[in-house]
């Protein structure tokens, strides 16, 4: 099937498909403000044990940060990539931000696993649930979006870009910018916050 | 190799982006994230000063990526995506400032010591593990006072330890704190008696000694109790 000229039906379908996408988006930054609060409310509640200050790694953090920045930036690339029908470059940019993302998450998974090793884990007090539950919520996203990221790079390989993979990519980034914006306000309340 | 046209002219709706706006929003969310780094770990302010400019420079990195990275607010008018964020936003100050706010008033002025105390004494927990905590086994006698167009009645209590001393406002609403003005002194474990018009709180005196107490609202109204042992 040769492509053809979106109809004024298909574009209309296209508009409607990325809005519920975006209305989902608001619900799901909903649930992560909510995830929020509760660690605003909870983060001083240590029954004695370790503060933030003490058990967090800022230049970690700054670390993680500047990663998923790029990996944000990346997805930005590679969606013009995709407008523009480039299948090389689309897989190109796209592969960057999975990688990006995997490091991500790889070093997040790190610091946790530091953490529960010294003995600081979710049950530990509710300073450490809230902690353990906002990020890993956060991250859960990210592990979701990595692999949303490797099926659709691997249907875009086998069967090539055309109108319908873009709408799918584009909600892919918008996603993954998302999920950027959210780790913005983690690093500032929960590691920066730490340290005021 | 295969140059569909894949991108109508007509947006989708959606907002779309250049590399110019991808790289600019870049860089600045790279700025705004190395600033607040480097104000916190050299403390270049502290206390609520701090936290304000790193929640500034997070919301003003948030709008950027929000508008470089997803590039809302450039669609077709109406703008859907635009108003459903920004009823979003308004959602989310609602339930997250107003958890922050109802939990900051429980916590006020209370320590953690406070705390523990008061229990203790409204319980009648007057030991933990054989450990005594101060407050009383057995309760004596109440004394009452009365606060009534900003007298106290009577102006001096004499009670003996474990009495109990209730506090009755006729007033508007008044807020009795221990000490003399301007100090908010402490009497076991209680901060300070919150009572509306009409309304009465009594405590345990489990502390021995001479106590003043006065509305924190209007320190003219005072009075004193004596705790004997």
């Amino acid at each position: 099937m040769s492509e053809h000229k979106l109809s004024h039906h298909e574009e209309e379908a296209d508009d409607r498909a990325l809005f519920g996408f975006w209305v989902y988006l608001m619900t799901d930054l909903l649930m992560f403000a909510v995830l929020f609060a509760v660690y605003a409310v909870l983060h001083g509640n240590t029954d004695g044990g370790e503060t933030g200050r003490e058990l967090f790694k800022l230049p970690l953090a700054l670390t993680n940060t500047l990663i998923l920045l790029t990996s944000s930036f990346t997805c930005g690339i590679a969606m013009i990539a995709a407008r523009k029908g480039d299948k090389r470059q689309t897989l190109l940019w796209f592969g960057a931000t999975f990688l990006l993302g995997l490091a991500f998450l790889a070093l997040e998974i790190f610091e946790f696993y530091e953490l529960i090793h010294e003995g600081h884990n979710l049950g530990s007090n509710a300073f450490l649930s809230s902690f353990f539950v906002l990020l890993g919520t956060h991250g859960l996203h990210i592990t979701f979006g990595l692999l949303w990221i490797a099926v659709t790079l691997g249907y875009i390989l086998k069967r090539g870009l055309n109108r319908h993979m873009v709408r799918k990519l584009t909600m892919l980034s918008l996603f993954w910018h998302f999920l950027d914006i959210v780790w913005i306000f983690i690093f500032t309340i929960v590691y920066l916050g730490a340290f005021v | 190799m295969s140059h569909q046209h894949v991108a109508p002219q007509h947006n989708n709706g959606s907002e779309h982006g250049t590399v110019k706006s991808y790289v600019i929003g870049f860089l600045l969310s790279l700025l705004f994230t190395f600033i607040p780094y480097v104000i916190v770990v050299n403390q270049v302010v502290t206390g609520t000063k701090l936290l304000i400019t790193i929640l500034g420079f997070g919301v003003i990195q948030a709008i950027i990526q929000v508008t470089f990275f997803l590039h809302l607010g450039r669609g077709p008018k109406p703008n859907w995506n635009q108003f459903f964020f920004v009823s979003t936003i308004a959602i989310i100050l609602i339930v997250v400032g107003g958890s922050i706010i109802i939990i900051q008033n429980l916590h006020y002025n209370m320590s953690p010591q406070d705390k523990v105390k008061k229990i203790a004494n409204d319980e009648n927990i007057y030991q933990v593990g054989g450990k005594e905590t101060g407050a009383c086994k057995v309760i004596g006698k109440n004394h009452i006072v009365v606060i009534r167009n900003g007298e106290v009645k009577p102006l001096l209590t004499t009670t003996k330890k474990c009495d109990t001393l209730s506090f009755v406002n006729n007033d508007d609403k008044r807020e009795i704190t221990f000490g003399a003005h301007p100090n908010h002194d402490v009497y076991a474990g209680e901060t300070e008696l919150v009572i509306r018009k009409g309304r009465s709180k009594t405590i345990t005196l489990s502390e021995v000694g001479t106590f003043q107490f006065h509305d924190h609202l209007q320190p003219g109204t005072a009075g004193n109790f004596i705790v004997k042992p």
